[in-house]
């Protein structure tokens, strides 16, 4: 976030529970460089032996047939094609151990596709692209690769147990009032936490569009442009909903009709066109426990990882 | 429910998410606002408190991004959750702050080559102004420009400041691509192209400078709170700046 002010939007993964899991099964720092996949199709190909981990509701990972589980550690052997099949999210993240090797722009390794900078290229990830993981692993690491390295396909029973992370109606997702959370009638503000919204195809990194009923104004007024957040839910002239995302700009002018809890963005990044949700009301300081619960759990995961591999 | 923002004399403070709190100094856009927002910032940015990530200027507003974790857990800071604990720390800032100085804001000087080629709608402008593309030039650039704020597009700096004789609405139909360093005119606004993109403004100049450049240490070359001056240069300097657009960063 270190470059807000200069409007670079934070980036980054979409899905922070799942990359940030992915990592930590393979005992990489959690924001080591993992790829994003936005659903499936992909097909690689593992030059070395690789210690790979895979999350994410957007895709499942095959090999010949066999579907690879995701959330803990998979030694895939020199040789091996594997493939990204269809799956009912949007995203998924492959993690590698050591973390991919990109260089770092303003500090990060994230692409930032709007403005062509960061990751490969500052692009999407093309056919014959070789990538490289990092040498630098940690002792813990280490000893999590050479626990699982062998001859043939190898991976554990276990895996992060990703549902105590998540609330269980995963179609419902909360949302603190926004700063003009009182500038919309009551019968909009009523139906905004009753009725059910789609994503619209008019969805990318940057924002996606809700269509749903439309959110009409009990004040004319324009809000002078001001900084928002990955979460923020605009209103635009049109009643209609962006619920921005990590590409988002830094300011807007829309206003804001709610933010939508931290704890809950993954569920966020997993919707696709057509997918519908509901919205419902929580207050700043609940919102505030469940994130702060929610990076004990990340602690919690850290060290039964380490405790294990040690 | 939280609505109420909490307030201090200078400002009022309310919740945008669960890592950063926005405050409110005013609801118009003007350079007492301006400086009081640029005079908060630099002092926070000196006196930090444990979890604070980054800033953000706009218009009216400063918000300021931390990290959580690290505000609930650190004693020094006082509060039962992260919002009360960072509102208090900045109202006290606030409170502790009696110097009336100005923080500090640099001039930057901005090279522009206007008309010709890099100039594609100053006749346009001229038409619209009644003014010749002499008086426009003059105009554009003896004017002192304040930045409000960065936002749109990493580098993108919102100036007030421009001679309203100058004002020329949007292009009806934007153009595909206007090249980095475009400086253009929209309405009332002036602004600079930091990256080639589409875009709807008349274009009546360029700089050879490159405004936003992800590789230097300060990426953008200008921050709210700056004074902005354009300088008529002429197309052979125009030329010489552009070829050493990586050096040039300090004109």
């Amino acid at each position: 976030m270190a470059y807000l002010a200069d409007a670079v939007p934070v980036s980054g993964v979409m899905d922070q529970l799942s990359a940030r899991i992915a990592n930590i099964v393979l005992g990489n720092p959690e924001n080591a460089p993992v790829i994003e996949f936005t659903y499936h199709g992909t097909t690689l190909y593992a030059e070395t032996d690789l210690l790979i981990a895979f999350a994410g509701e957007g895709a499942i990972l095959d090999v010949e047939g066999e579907s690879l589980p995701s959330n803990r550690p998979l030694f895939i052997p020199a040789t091996t094609t594997f493939a990204l099949r269809a799956a009912s999210g949007c995203r998924s993240y492959l993690a590698v151990s050591g973390g991919w090797n990109v260089p770092e722009v303003l500090g990060s390794a994230s692409t930032f596709l709007t403005a062509g900078f960061g990751g490969i290229e500052g692009r999407t990830l093309q056919e014959n692209d070789l990538l490289h993981s990092n040498q630098n692993l940690s002792p813990l690491a280490i000893n999590i690769y050479n626990y699982y390295k062998g001859t043939k396909l190898n991976y554990p029973k276990w895996g992060a147990f990703k549902e105590s992370f998540l609330p269980k109606w995963k179609k419902v997702v909360r949302v603190i009032p926004g700063r003009e959370f009182t500038w919309f009638n009551a019968e909009s503000l009523l139906a905004f936490l009753a009725e059910p919204f789609t994503v619209n195809i008019r969805s990318n990194r940057m924002a996606y569009q809700l269509e749903g009923p439309l959110i009409k104004r009990s004040k004319q007024q324009e809000l002078i442009s001001t900084a928002v957040a990955p979460g923020t839910i605009q209103v635009t002239g049109d009643g209609k909903l962006m619920l921005l995302m990590a590409d988002c700009q830094t300011t807007g002018g829309y206003p804001r009709i709610g933010q939508v809890a931290a704890a809950d963005l993954p569920i966020c990044a997993q919707l696709k066109p057509g997918d519908k949700i509901y919205f419902e009301e929580i207050s700043r300081k609940d919102a505030e426990k469940l994130y702060l619960q929610q990076e004990k759990n990340f602690i919690e995961l850290k060290a039964s990882i380490a405790n294990k591999f040690a | 429910m939280q609505l109420t923002p909490l307030q201090s004399k200078l400002f009022k403070i309310y919740y945008l998410s669960e890592k950063a709190v926005t405050l409110e100094f005013g609801n118009e856009i003007n350079e007492n606002i301006l400086q009081k927002i640029s005079h908060f910032n630099s002092n926070l940015n000196k006196n930090p408190f444990p979890g604070l990530i980054s800033t953000v200027p706009a218009y009216t507003t400063l918000t300021i991004f931390y990290d959580p974790v690290i505000v609930i857990n650190n004693k020094s800071l006082s509060g039962l959750d992260c919002f009360e604990r960072v509102s208090n720390y900045l109202a006290e800032l606030e409170l502790k702050d009696h110097q009336s100085e100005s923080s500090e804001s640099s001039l930057v000087s901005i090279p522009v080559y206007y008309g010709g080629e890099t100039g594609p709608d100053l006749s346009a402008v001229s038409n619209h102004t009644k003014l010749s593309p002499e008086e426009i030039i003059n105009l554009h650039s003896s004017a002192t420009y304040k930045v409000y704020m960065i936002g749109f597009t990493p580098g993108f700096a919102y100036l007030g400041g421009m001679p309203a004789q100058l004002a020329t609405p949007r292009k009806a139909t934007p153009a595909n691509t206007i090249s980095a360093g475009s400086v253009g005119i929209a309405g009332v606004q002036t602004g600079i192209y930091p990256l080639t993109s589409p875009g709807g403004w008349q274009i009546i100049g360029q700089t050879p400078l490159k405004l936003f450049d992800a590789s230097r240490p300060k990426p953008s070359l200008i921050k709210a709170g700056d004074m902005v001056k354009f300088d008529s240069i002429g197309a052979e300097e125009f030329k010489h700046l552009k070829n050493n657009s990586d050096a040039a960063t300090s004109y």
